[in-house]
């Protein structure tokens, strides 16, 4: 039972690996992290048209989403041929929404988000390991914690998913609805009384039906954000559910798996 | 795997005595004996019900939704995603070194100034401020030939230099007449700010460029006769400004003292002599001009109109603006003056954004259309799981009450993103979710539990919510400490939302579904 979800998490890590040795990231940085600037506007010019108009710019990627909205995409410039880009940008299209964020800037905001996600993640570990005080479960759910951030980076790569800003935010949620089911489970079975198998199903019944309107809410935070073109939430609700689905796996075969292992040879003894 | 099949096995499999809640399966909410009606007084008498109650009335009043020319408008501050604005960041292009000084850190500022010719603060025992990007070797080299040792060298500036930054700024926009401004200083952990960010409402940002690149039309004139006066020079002859000082220190006697170029200092003394000021500095006084506005008038000083009137060509000036805490205001003020809106530092742009009305409203919309689908759905899927109204209204109704207390607090000390919002539908996710653990861990068995039996029950519930609880506040915090722009308000939503329903909202729905549970 605890060989799948350990499969999947090194193939999660061979990506993540890889991806760090094309790119020096293990997830590819988007606009917030890299640098450039990003455009949304609502028109019904062609991508080509679009192109032709901001040629003398460094166009990296233009692209059309469901209804008029466009995405476009610059590369870093300097000050100079920024002014000029927004100039003519505001020019076009009066309605546009512009983010630019400077090379070193993003590369101090890239640190800074590293730092950021290395902490969340020690402090709660820590806070497991005060609530719990015994070793194999509290690094169950750090294992199943971790594996769910893991994996949904992985599938960012695979989607093509950008880290930004509003990405790793996404992940560090995870942490929050990875940790709620995971700690229902290991509560349930280390202290109540009973039989292993019941109380992992009784955990079971509750902790499926979190995931479900976890898994439900961001669906549907996912549909309004791909209809409306808002670019932030879809990204941040792609991030969850592609987590809150490897949270399943992890939770009830990567974790229970642990817990389950551990508490047979506890009364074994 | 067979272990776990054999586990879906027993889910689907009655309850025994001690088993679980079977899935799908309605929770037998009558079999518990009672009035078959809810003790609404005794409910609402319950503190933790009345904290709600109060907190959600509360919350509305604070976000006043009302109707304005047939639109629904709150008092929800929103940020720079929602409604039109635009935002810069500015890097401030500067150093702070760490040194060990081999004398006094003061001598040590001073000739650093000369050799690197630019301006040089003392920070504090240990640090000193380069108003300069300078690169790091040229740096090290030029505090060893001062004799020093450099410890570490950080790009930015100290948080007073930031405080004054962040004072210009707000000066130059507001006298500018743009509403709604906030200047933001962003200061790391060590006490030293590399970036400050710009949000303005309402512009564009080729405004927002516009405005803060600006600088102000600076003016000395000398007084002639009566009420007219004579141009001395412009800003562009004020080399430097200090800050403001007392002369002699420890007077209590305020000023600024300012260097003008050499053809500046040599315009100042001709006209000091040509207007007669030297002589009779009382009848023709100094003024200073900003925009079109006198922000400063006074006589020359008895030294000073006789180092002129010597052919004396005098660069460094001092221009005193009085005694105590007004003096120091002045002084303040004129320093900024002085600068006509430029900065003590060079400054890049480090970010900057904006959005438009049409698609600010756009994204509002969406977002409310976001979070009211996901309450919908999560309201289907619990009721799908519990298939009972007594239940799942509470539930939902909980969740709800949390969202608007959450947005309550929210209006006060946050503006709404795109960010925050989606940390507002994480909160209704998770809040559900422990909703769930309540509802669960009291129908234990599959029946209505005795008070007893039911408050202890509560009470592991809430252990559960409570250390997962901790978990998330302890993995938000970090972005709360760091600034990572929008990400903060992000955390902030997050654990304020935690907090809530830990405090208020969770303990109160235990308390709810009691009383419908042993009607």
């Amino acid at each position: 039972m605890v060989a799948i979800p350990l499969v999947v998490l090194a193939v999660a890590l061979v990506i993540l690996g890889f991806n760090t040795l094309m790119t020096g990231m293990p997830v590819t940085p988007g606009m917030d992290f890299a640098g450039g600037t990003a455009v949304t506007v609502f028109t019904d010019d062609t991508l080509e048209e679009i192109a032709a108009a901001f040629a003398g710019y460094p166009l990296i990627d233009v692209e059309s989403g469901i209804n008029d909205g466009k995405y476009l995409k610059f590369g870093p410039m300097d000050d100079d041929r920024f002014r000029a880009l927004s100039a003519s940008i505001i020019e076009r299209y009066p309605d546009a929404k512009i983010d630019q964020i400077g090379a070193a800037f993003g590369e101090t905001l890239q640190s800074q988000a590293a730092i950021a996600l290395a902490f969340s993640f020690i402090l709660m570990a820590i806070v497991v390991f005060l609530v719990f005080r015994t070793l194999v479960p509290s690094v169950a759910i750090i294992l199943s914690a971790f594996s769910d951030i893991a994996i949904a980076a992985a599938l960012m790569n695979v989607f093509s998913i950008p880290l930004t800003l509003a990405t790793t935010a996404g992940l560090l949620m995870l942490i929050g609805y990875s940790v709620d089911s995971d700690i229902l489970l290991t509560n349930r079975v280390l202290k109540r009384q009973g039989s292993i198998a019941d109380k992992m199903s009784g955990a079971f019944t509750t902790g499926f039906i979190m995931t479900s309107t976890a898994i439900a809410a961001a669906i549907a935070m996912w549909v309004v954000a791909l209809l409306g073109q808002v670019e932030v939430i879809f990204q941040i609700s792609s991030v969850i559910l592609l987590g809150l689905a490897a949270d399943l796996m992890n939770t009830w075969m990567l974790n229970a798996g642990i817990l389950h292992w551990y508490l047979e040879g506890r009364e074994a003894r | 795997m067979k272990k776990d099949k054999k586990e879906r096995r027993a889910a689907k499999r009655p309850a025994a005595s001690d088993g679980p809640t079977p899935a799908r399966s309605a929770p037998s909410v009558t079999t518990a004996g009672g009035s078959g009606r809810i003790d609404w007084k005794a409910l609402l008498t319950d503190w933790r019900v009345a904290l709600v109650v109060l907190l959600v009335i509360g919350s509305v009043i604070a976000i006043g939704p009302h109707l304005e020319d047939g639109e629904i408008r709150t008092n929800l501050q929103y940020g720079l995603d929602l409604s039109e604005g635009a935002w810069l960041q500015l890097e401030l292009k500067a150093r702070v070194v760490t040194l060990e000084p081999s004398g006094s850190i003061e001598d040590l500022a001073t000739a650093l100034g000369k050799d690197l010719d630019t301006e040089v603060l003392v920070v504090d025992a240990g640090r000193i401020e380069i108003r300069k990007a300078l690169p790091d070797d040229e740096i090290r080299a030029a505090v060893e030939r001062a004799g020093g040792r450099v410890v570490s060298i950080q790009q930015g500036v100290s948080a007073a230099t930031a405080d004054d930054i962040k004072r210009i700024l707000e000066n130059k926009i507001n006298s500018l007449g743009t509403r709604d401004a906030k200047v933001n200083t962003l200061t790391g952990l060590n006490g030293i700010a590399r970036y400050i960010r710009i949000e303005m409402a309402g512009v564009d940002m080729n405004t927002a460029q516009e405005i803060v690149g600006k600088q102000g039309k600076f003016e000395i004139r000398i007084v002639t006769a009566g009420n007219a006066s004579e141009h001395v020079l412009f800003g562009d002859a004020i080399t430097s400004v200090g800050l403001p000082a007392q002369e002699p220190p420890g007077s209590n006697s305020w000023g600024v003292s300012f260097t003008l170029s050499e053809s500046g200092a040599t315009a100042f003394r001709e006209a000091a002599v040509r207007h007669g000021a030297v002589n009779d500095p009382d009848s023709h006084h100094l003024i200073m001009v900003l925009d079109n506005e006198t922000v400063y008038d006074a006589p020359l000083s008895t030294d000073l109109a006789a180092k002129l009137r010597g052919g004396e060509n005098v660069r460094q000036l001092f221009a005193s603006t009085g005694v105590g805490e007004e003096g120091k205001n002045d002084a303040t003020a004129l320093e900024i003056h002085l600068r006509a809106g430029a900065l003590p530092v060079d400054v890049s742009i480090a970010g900057s954004g904006s959005v438009s009305a049409a698609l600010g409203d756009h994204f509002k919309m969406m977002s409310l259309l976001a979070a009211v689908i996901a309450v919908i759905t999560v309201g289907v899927v619990v009721f799908y799981r519990y298939r009972e109204p007594a239940i799942v209204l509470p539930m939902v109704l909980t969740n709800l009450a949390e969202l608007a207390i959450l947005l309550g607090i929210c209006r006060f000390i946050i503006q709404l993103d795109l960010a925050t919002i989606a940390g507002l539908i994480a909160v209704l996710g998770t809040g559900i979710d422990q909703l769930i653990i309540i509802t669960d861990e009291i129908l234990h068995e599959g029946k209505v539990p005795s008070p007893n039996l039911y408050l202890k029950r509560l009470a592991r519930a809430l252990g559960i919510i409570v250390a997962s609880a901790a978990t998330v506040v302890a993995a938000m915090l970090p972005l709360v400490l760091m600034d990572l722009s929008t990400l903060r308000g992000f955390a902030i939503v997050t654990i304020l939302g935690v907090l809530i329903g830990v405090l208020v909202t969770r303990p109160a729905y235990g308390r709810i579904i009691m009383a419908i549970l042993s009607r």
